[in-house]
């Protein structure tokens, strides 16, 4: 099979300097994918630290002591390349691909980036007002942007989570170059950082490169240490919010999940996978298709890399009270902890669900770089990008089960309320007639 | 280095299921996967499916008051996505390749199935509402509305994603009998992308369709009108939001269509004014000044003219100011046309960027799909490509001092 001669070229390496390297030579690939996980985002801020894990994504395509502003860019463009940068709660990701030819030159520009950039105040002040526009962009003036950043921060309080992985407006703007510079100086080194390249490379050349490019770098600096997992955290039993949105009211009972290095984290995902992830919801079928309670309900889940959540819900027109709506998700809740949902079969349809996700992402260069980029950081091992589908087929019946009953109903739950600001003359008046039509 | 491209390409074989129907297979053996997609030639630009709720009848086929069909892909661990774009109407199943004969035999029943779930075509038709009052908020919505009912008569079809939806069709005897004919009508083809042979696929493709009608479909070509030309066009237009802390700005015209021999030169410039996080809009309204996070351009795709937009956004504050900027940019462009060095830049980029839609065979088959639903010739998108890459920069510049005239566009304000 082309995979496993593909995976016997893969290299794994620690330069002395701390910097882990992962290749995956793939040569049926037309491009060559590249990315610089720095192990440290949002949620490693502290107070006086707040919103710089992202400006820094902005800041990383500025000017370096070597290379002028835009030159990174522009290179990548001029070969018709794409590249990026993302800042989540964990980790800052600064990702490109190029044609095979064009690889070399990544490498050099992220090397240099890693530790010569230059901070100026113009492009620090250039770059606040950018990001400005992004935040008012993003979330100012979105309403339901809006919606999950304040029930972000009511739900998670002082948990490094509970904050806006962008930052706010005044996060930006009492960014200064002293704190920029501690921050950098700080995080953005090679023993903080994972180099991830897969494409049709030669490895031993591309590992020559790597060496020469990055070998020189110092060993300096920290890695952030780890933030509190979700689950145990002290969250508060419930709260309601008021926004701008459809009028719907949104009723949302939740619980956290476990580390993603957690024990029995691959039963937790397997068991989302058997719940939730195929073409029909149990709790849409029992709140909104059987019971009629609802115009729509479903589960969802987030993953973050110290644990997650999971929320059933329901959104109905603004005519039910809250107490009928929390009651009806509960209720449901209950139905489904008879776990008929899980069967042999539904646990083995759910894993070739998994599986087949694998292998559509096999074709992608960016999307087995980011794999191998998470595995490492989230699992503590880049290999854990290949032995995936082993431990999911290791996951039983009994596991799924017991995850069902850690997290979900042994669990103390969230209950929040999400009512519209505006809702038209006509639903409030008529609205309650809905259930005798349907 | 190239070579695995030019081998995937090189694997598309297509063939003559029937006297209706076209099989196409772009061969995979990298992973164990499968995408079949069948496209019947009716789409939402089409009075028949408009005037026959086609776009439903289509979309909710696979949804029975059991949830039997879907609870059979869950289980077959296959995916089905049914939707109705412009020009056709597609139903896609991706799946493992040991499942591929059970997964088309589910295919062959969600197309012949006749019980669709007259509650959930009815939750459907309310959530649509509920869905259609949340635009009022969405500044993007908001732009593309104004932009459409600028260029476009009130009945013609590339309004209607901007319009008020009609409820969802709930007789389920009149979208079953609109489904049976669709599916019949010639014109139709049957694609697979991945880890198969040409004889698998051929076999496959034998008796997965009902069989075509001896008869062409009428009304089902779409009917676009005239673009309202610019002398008929309001200037400027302002679109009024509450709570609004930014002004949102475009700069709307008609698009340039594929098919125009104008189009390679579009390719160049379009790159050079707004492709590029370097282009000349990102450097003046971000880079330089700080004005802004988004600056660009967009179009709509197609061998009919739709909508190209020179967009960007900024503090409430600064509106005036960058809205003066973005009309600078416009009018240099136009006036000085580009450079030797942008033109180059350019053309390597686009030449470069074909890389990307051939990384996995469904992407080839997608493109191949898109070519024939527009009725250009396979590999028609990536030679335009080469056409735009030999143009001289006289040829460039001639087209944008035509089609960059400041008289063609109107100015849409969101505030």
């Amino acid at each position: 099979m082309l995979s496993a001669l593909i995976l016997a070229t893969l290299v794994q390496t620690t330069l002395p300097n701390g910097l882990e390297v992962t290749i995956l030579p793939d040569p049926t690939m037309p491009v060559v994918a590249t990315q610089v996980w720095y192990h440290v985002g949002s949620a490693n801020e502290g107070k006086d630290s707040r919103g710089l894990a992202h400006l820094f994504e902005h800041l990383m395509f500025g000017a370096t002591t070597t290379r002028g502003k835009g030159d990174f860019d522009k290179f990548v463009t001029g070969v018709g390349g794409e590249d990026n940068a993302y800042t989540t709660p964990d980790e800052t990701i600064y990702v490109s691909e190029v044609p095979p030819e064009a690889a070399e030159q990544i490498l050099r520009f992220e090397a240099d980036r890693m530790r010569n950039l230059a901070l100026t105040q113009e492009n620090l002040d250039n770059e606040k007002k950018i990001v400005t526009e992004e935040l008012r962009r993003g979330t100012e003036n979105d309403p339901t942007s809006r919606l999950l950043v304040k029930a972000q921060r009511a739900l998670l309080g002082e948990h490094p989570y509970a904050f806006d992985p962008s930052g706010s407006k005044a996060d930006v703007a009492a960014a200064t170059i002293a704190s920029c510079r501690a921050f950098y100086d700080a995080y953005y080194h090679p023993n903080n950082a994972h180099l991830v390249v897969v494409g049709p490379v030669d490895p031993e050349a591309e590992m020559a490169t790597i060496r020469e490019a990055f070998g020189a770098l110092p060993r300096e600096g920290t890695t952030p240490p780890d933030v509190p997992p979700l689950y145990g955290w002290p969250f508060p039993s419930g709260f309601e919010l008021k926004e701008d949105i459809p009028p719907v009211e949104v009723a949302l009972v939740g619980a956290p999940l476990p580390p993603a290095d957690a024990a029995d984290a691959t039963a937790v995902e397997v068991l989302v996978e058997v719940l939730a992830g195929g073409s029909v919801d149990p709790l849409h079928e029992i709140v909104v298709s059987r019971r009629k309670k609802a115009i729509e309900a479903g589960i969802e889940t987030i993953a973050l890399r110290r644990g997650g959540g999971i929320v059933f819900y329901s959104a109905s027109l603004p005519y039910r009270r809250k107490s009928t709506a929390m009651r009806v998700l509960d209720e449901a809740i209950a139905e489904l902890d008879r776990m008929e949902w899980l069967t042999d079969q539904t646990l083995a349809s759910a894993k070739r669900r998994l599986a087949q996700d694998d292998a559509r992402a096999f074709a992608f260069a960016e999307e087995r770089a980011d794999q191998i980029g998470e595995s490492r950081w989230w699992l503590g091992d880049a290999h854990h990008a290949f032995d995936r589908t082993t431990r999911i087929d290791a996951v039983t019946r009994d596991d799924v089960a017991a995850a069902w009953r850690t997290y979900v109903r042994d669990a103390t739950k969230i209950r929040v309320y999400v009512k519209p600001e505006h809702v038209p003359a006509y639903i409030r008046m008529f609205g309650w007639l809905y259930p005798l039509f349907s | 280095m190239a070579v695995p491209a030019l081998l995937l390409a090189a694997a598309l074989a297509t063939w003559t299921v029937d006297a209706g129907t076209q099989g196409v297979l772009v061969e995979d053996h990298r992973a164990p996967v499968v995408t079949v997609t069948m496209e019947f030639p009716v789409g939402t630009w089409s009075s028949w499916a408009r005037s026959h709720d086609a776009a439903d009848a289509f979309t909710f086929q696979d949804d029975d008051p059991e949830r039997a069909l879907r609870k059979r892909a869950d289980a077959l661990a296959t995916t089905i996505d049914l939707g109705m774009g412009r020009r056709s109407a597609s139903l896609t199943i991706r799946c493992l390749t040991p499942d591929l004969g059970a997964a088309l035999v589910l295919a062959r029943d969600v197309l012949a199935n006749t019980r669709y779930d007259e509650h959930e075509l009815k939750r459907e038709s309310r959530e649509r509402k509920i869905l259609w009052r949340g635009n009022e908020t969405d500044v993007g919505f908001r732009l593309a509305q104004a932009a459409a009912r600028a260029l476009f008569a009130a009945d013609d079809p590339r309004r209607l994603p901007y319009e008020k939806p009609e409820r969802v069709e709930t007789d389920v005897a009149k979208l079953v009998a609109t489904r049976d004919l669709m599916i019949r009508w010639p014109g139709r083809v049957i694609g697979f992308a991945g880890d198969l042979t040409k004889e698998d696929a051929a076999r496959a493709a034998e008796g997965l369709l009902p069989l075509p009608l001896d008869i062409a479909p009428t009304d089902v070509a779409p009917r676009l009108g005239a673009i309202t030309p610019a002398s008929s066009r309001a200037k400027e237009q302002d679109i009024a939001m509450s709570k609004l802390t930014q002004v949102y700005l475009e700069l709307v015209r008609d698009s340039i269509p594929f098919t125009d021999l104008r189009r390679p030169a579009f390719l160049v410039a379009d790159h050079v004014l707004g492709g590029h996080f370097y282009s000349r809009l990102y450097v003046a309204l971000r880079h330089d000044a700080g004005d802004t996070y988004g600056a660009g351009t967009t179009e709509d795709g197609d061998v009919a003219p739709g909508v190209y937009a020179a967009s960007t956004y900024t503090r409430a504050e600064n509106a005036d100011a960058i809205e003066t900027k973005l009309r600078g940019v416009m009018n240099v462009f136009h006036e000085k046309g580009i450079t030797e060095e942008e033109r180059a830049t350019a053309s390597a980029s686009l030449r470069g960027n074909r890389a990307f839609g051939r990384q996995s065979a469904e992407q080839i088959l997608r493109r191949f799909l898109t070519e024939r639903r527009l009725g250009l010739a396979p590999g028609f998108l990536d030679d335009q490509i080469e056409q735009a890459a030999a143009l001289s920069l006289d040829e460039v510049n001639a087209f944008i001092r035509q089609f960059y005239a400041p008289s063609q566009f109107t100015m849409l304000r969101a505030k």
